[in-house]
């Protein structure tokens, strides 16, 4: 059986990130990897974008992540290509069941870290009622026909959501001569980036239709149309408003779900409102030896913060001891939609604790507190929170005196 | 006065032109200075797309502009773009089509999963 | 009720719009209306549950245009002056079993269907259940064949290579009141074969099933029920029956025949004429419909539709096995649908049943599923819609008279009738199946003896599952053939190799969904988000086609169209 200090599960920037860190900081590691290729889903995010806070540029997708891979070379990083986990389990360290072309391999670890990204909602999941057609697409998936097989998934759609991949697409499909014939969000505001919703949509004459959502599909072989109608605030569709739109294909854009079945095969808890794993500020979860970064986490904005989790992880699977951890917990308050981490390791290095959280309304000019047993550890000033973008905070616990079960409260507040 | 949104970066400035003066308030940085100057007087994009190539496990690879190109040039560029059959293993960064429509850009590889080994 | 008194009634319900005949042992109902469900109960009201005489719905249906029904795009001449021994006409649950049945004997076997697949419609459209028959009554040919239908699935399954399990079903009952009753129910029901019921006591209920609604003060518990893929079923069936030398002909859809003193001469398809000894009816929905063509239309269909959820393996716990509920509001007196653990550990919740002219609308509205959870959250209060992945609908083909036609056709003599199937249509056919098959036989052998098929084998090897292999065989398969170990669907954990042995199946359907059906990439909870693109590169690398050609199921259902670049002609 081979053995590994650090096994990472997923080979996309948050996996790649994690096994370089995990190898500088001594750990001898192996990534795994499904497809045949690294880089994960960035290998078909050919916009450019990625890149800016770390590298300080505006690469495409495999820009970024080749940036990565090419760093691997030469390093004492093993990488399985075209490899799957079908089994993990604990038992003093960590043994996975690889199935491969070459057959089933037994691989022990020290720690592992679940690098596994996170997958798209779809269209049964935000129930669109309806025909069973063909073209009806998540946005990742027809961003995968187009930008890896280099086949047209359609003529003339409407896009659903307004997430990132979606608005994307938009530019995309209509920079490939397609038409996008409009963008429907259920929301009063946009799911995607400021910044997309006018490179993508406004550059192209797109319209964006906010408060409006798809309720049907129609047609037998290939979707013939859609039904479109408006909502009320609870995003229930107004009886009244619909309108059918000739089109033929419905592209999805309505929201990213961290993947976390291996994670639950180690009895991982996660946390119901990331829809991730639950961690501390080393991005350890609650499985000592189990550690989780990236889209696996939680959905992140910016590849940048991926990688950065990713790091993290990986350098502290490289450091896992293996001691049983004493936690205080990181409490957010309503206005948040999330905050990762959920917990502080008491033993841990907590002077540089990164915090990521998001909004969960569109928000003025807002101050953030954290605060450690009712004290404040640090404070920020916004000028505005919105839920598409998440926000980074760094704070240095270290002069707080932090107990078990102490509360690391964070709060939201006008200002 | 003018309301842009600076593309530039995530942070998505709203900006405030003065289209007399050029004078840019709302910006977080010089780049939404910039941004703001080159909108009213000449507004550029990067594109992105990739070409078709005659390698099966390829089938297109990705592209994109060296710089920025005027925005109305756009589909032109892209018209280009849709012309090549690639048939040499490029890498990144290199050049697929040189000073694309002399607009000064080059249409560049983004990915040298061509010249990839496995 | 006799006709003078039903045509009394009618006439005060529908104003004279509506009349009743008797006519060769059949009630004609006539007249116009312009509400669907006014026909129904008309019809309904002139029925006699269970009985034979039928009655024969020629209503009119004005103010709405009945869709006509849905035919394959293709025409060819491939079937043109076939002659087989038998053709049967439906390649449902019914139609594929009677086959394979039918292949037993030395005879020439073509089975038409007019969709991309087997089971495209109320066969692979249902719950999968196999039912312990205590919901029937005395009777009924349903309740004839439920109990022999229901002890062949072991055999048959095993034979197939089907996964199958008995995991149980569960009624409940909130009023304790109620238990004397159902004890004397269960003791009534066992005097007529259903020998396996158990009354449950809470404490036993809870045991086995804790996730159930804590209001349930006893259960009825039916160890024989069970559960099946029933397209799985179907298909294997249609494989098994291909083996043993029958053709299975798809996208054939039959479009008239020639009929001459009672007998069929000749049934015309849109891929040839066909010179049959003997048809089956086994078309479903459409059963009434080539009945007519036959000449031979002594019974009404009046399609039912019902929708089931499909929810996340991770949900599975609720329920392990069958659970309903019975005496809560609005369940009447059936189980009426229910939350079943599937073989693939999914639950299944529905379904619901609301009548409809429409035998090809198979689009789910979203109050039906609504209405089935507000019932079944009765049945296990922790259900939620949350964990839904998929849903689905189906269209029944129940006659008026709520039970099976499993008979010679009584003018056109050598015609068999395999209608009226309905609930629990899966669970009887391994034994309607035999019947039909002999009935076939006895009409053949008018003309001089029929010989066994000696090198029939009842033995259908079905496609490995990687994913369910202890790990010894999983190796051992990998290194055979190295495409068992490229995982292509994550969700279901489905490989290459898999998908592979679908294309290269006994009856090929190379399409995205003819592969979901046959080895599920698609079926798990990313609905083929990832796996979609993957699945169909690899039927159009087998198929030796572009990506563009490649289809989700039928004809116009691409999935891709031009390349993005390089267009040819622009």
């Amino acid at each position: 059986m081979k053995s590994y200090d650090v096994v990472v599960i997923g080979g996309g920037p948050a996996g790649l990130a994690s096994a370089l860190a995990a190898e500088r900081h001594g750990a001898e590691t192996l990534i795994i990897e499904r497809e045949n290729a690294l880089g994960g889903i960035l290998k078909q995010c050919i916009h450019d974008g990625f890149g800016l806070v770390r590298f300080k540029e505006k690469l495409s997708g495999p820009e970024y992540a080749e940036r990565f891979t090419e760093e691997l070379e030469g390093k004492k990083i093993d990488v399985k290509l075209l490899s799957f986990v079908t089994e993990i389990r604990k038992n003093g360290k960590f043994y996975l069941s690889v199935v491969s072309r070459e057959g089933i391999e037994e691989i022990e670890a020290k720690a592992v870290v679940l690098a596994t990204g996170c997958r798209e909602r779809t269209a049964k999941q935000v129930s669109i009622h309806g025909t069973r057609p063909a073209g009806v697409f998540t946005a990742g998936t027809a961003q995968r026909y187009v930008n890896i097989e280099g086949f047209m998934p359609t003529k003339r759609c409407v896009i659903l959501g307004s997430g990132d991949i979606g608005l994307i697409m938009a530019r995309r499909i209509t920079l490939e001569g397609g038409v996008v014939l409009g963008v429907y969000e259920a929301k009063s505001t946009p799911s995607g980036l400021t910044r997309n919703i006018h490179q993508c949509l406004y550059d192209y004459d797109i319209p964006l239709h906010l408060s409006s959502t798809v309720t049907r599909v129609f047609g037998e072989g290939r979707l013939e149309g859609v039904e479109v109608a408006k909502v009320d605030e609870k995003m229930r569709p107004l009886p009244g408003t619909e309108e059918r739109i000739d089109c033929d294909a419905l592209i999805l854009s309505v929201g990213l779900i961290p993947e976390n079945e291996l994670a639950e095969k180690l009895s991982v808890s996660s946390d119901p409102r990331s829809k991730g794993a639950t961690c501390d500020g080393q991005m350890m979860t609650d499985v000592g030896g189990v550690f989780t970064c990236g889209n696996a986490t939680h959905v992140n904005d910016l590849v940048d913060y991926v990688s950065e989790s990713g790091e993290i992880a990986g350098k502290n699977a490289a450091l896992y001891d293996g001691k049983n951890a004493k936690y205080a917990f990181v409490r957010p308050d309503d206005n948040l939609l999330y905050v990762v981490p959920q917990r502080l390791n008491l033993s841990a290095d907590n002077s540089e604790t990164v915090i990521y959280f998001r909004s969960k309304e569109v928000r003025g000019k807002s101050v953030v507190t954290v605060k450690a047993d009712g004290k404040t550890v640090l404070q920020k000033k916004y000028p505005f929170l919105r839920p598409p973008e998440m926000e980074r905070i760094k704070a240095d616990f270290s002069s707080f005196p932090l107990k078990e079960n102490s509360v690391v409260e964070i709060t939201v507040e006008e200002g | 006065m003018r309301e842009l949104v600076c593309i530039v970066c995530p942070n998505g400035c709203t900006l405030s032109v003065d289209e007399q003066t050029l004078a840019v308030t709302g910006n977080k940085c010089r780049k939404g200075v910039d941004f703001a100057v080159a909108e009213l007087t000449c507004p550029t994009r990067t594109i992105c797309s990739t070409v078709k190539t005659v390698f099966p496990e390829a089938p297109v690879l990705p592209v994109r502009v060296s710089k920025e190109i005027p925005k109305d040039k756009i589909f032109d560029v892209m018209a280009e773009i849709n012309k090549v059959i690639l048939d040499k293993r490029l890498s990144r960064g290199e050049t697929v089509i040189g000073n694309v429509l002399g607009l000064g850009a080059d249409v560049i590889a983004t990915s040298s999963v061509l010249v990839k080994k496995s | 009720m006799n006709l003078v008194k039903l045509n009394k009634k009618l006439n005060i319900l529908y104003g004279g719009k509506v009349k009743a005949r008797e006519e060769d042992g059949k009630r004609i109902l006539e007249g116009e209306l312009s509400d669907w469900s006014e026909i129904v109960a008309a019809c309904t009201l002139a029925s006699e549950r269970y009985s034979t005489t039928h009655v024969v719905n020629d209503i009119k249906l004005t103010g709405t245009e009945i869709p006509r029904t849905r035919l394959p795009h293709v025409t060819d001449k491939t079937l043109e002056g076939r002659k087989p021994d038998v053709l049967i006409i439906g390649g449902g649950i019914s139609g594929a079993s009677i086959a394979r049945e039918l292949t037993r004997w030395n005879i020439d076997v073509l089975l038409v269907e007019k969709e991309s697949d087997l089971a495209c419609h109320a066969s692979g459209r249902n719950d999968g259940e196999v039912h312990p028959g205590i919901d029937l009554g005395k009777g009924s040919l349903k309740q004839r064949y439920v109990i022999r239908g229901n002890a062949m699935y072991d055999r048959v399954c095993k034979e197939l290579d089907v996964p199958f399990k008995r995991n149980g079903q569960y009624v409940g009952f909130t009023k304790g009141f109620l238990k004397p009753l159902v004890y004397l129910y269960a003791l009534h029901r066992k005097s007529i074969g259903v020998k396996d019921t158990v009354i449950l006591s809470k404490k036993e209920l809870f045991r086995r099933e804790p996730n159930l609604n804590p209001n349930f003060k006893f259960a009825l518990f039916n160890p024989s029920a069970g559960c099946v893929s029933p397209y799985n079923l179907t298909i294997a069936y249609a494989e098994n029956a291909v083996k043993n030398g029958a053709q299975v002909s798809l996208l054939t859809a039959v479009t008239g025949m020639d009929v001459e003193d009672g007998k069929i001469l000749a049934v015309h398809t849109n891929r040839g004429t066909i010179y049959p000894k003997v048809v089956v009816n086994a078309a479903g929905c459409f059963a009434e419909e080539v009945a007519a063509m036959a000449k031979d239309r002594f019974y009404s269909v009046h399609p039912r539709r019902g929708t089931n959820s499909i929810l996340d393996k991770k949900a599975g716990f609720l329920v392990k096995g069958i659970a309903g509920i019975k005496g809560a509001k609005g369940t009447k007196n059936t189980k009426g649908g229910g939350i079943l653990n599937t073989v693939h550990e999914n639950l299944l919740v529905g379904p619901d049943a609301i009548e409809t002219f429409e035998r090809e609308n198979f689009a789910t509205e979203k109050e039906s599923i609504e209405k089935v959870f507000a019932k079944q959250k009765q049945t296990a209060p922790t259900l939620s819609e949350r964990d839904i992945i998929t849903y689905f609908t189906g269209v029944r083909s129940p006659t008026f008279e709520e039970d099976f036609v499993i008979e010679r056709g009584r003018k056109t003599r050598n015609l068999v009738h395999c209608a009226g199937i309905q609930s629990p249509g899966l669970t009887t056919a391994p034994a309607v199946a035999e019947d039909v098959a002999k009935l076939c036989v006895d009409i053949l052998s008018e003309k001089g003896a029929v010989a066994v098929n000696d090198r029939f084998d009842p033995i259908r090897k079905g496609i490995p599952h990687l994913a369910a292999m202890p790990m010894k065989e999983r190796e051992e398969y990998i290194r055979k053939n190295p495409d068992y170990g490229v995982i292509v669907c994550r969700c279901e954990e489905v490989s290459k190799g898999e998908i592979l042995d679908a294309l290269k199946s006994p009856i090929c359907v190379p399409t995205v969904d003819g592969i979901k059906r046959r080895v599920r990439p698609g079926m798990g909870r990313c609905q083929g988000g990832f796996c979609q693109p993957l699945v169909t590169k690899i039927i159009a690398e087998f198929l030796r086609k572009e990506l563009s050609e490649v289809r989700k199921n039928e004809e116009n259902s691409v999935i891709v169209y031009s390349e993005t670049k390089g267009r040819k002609g622009e």
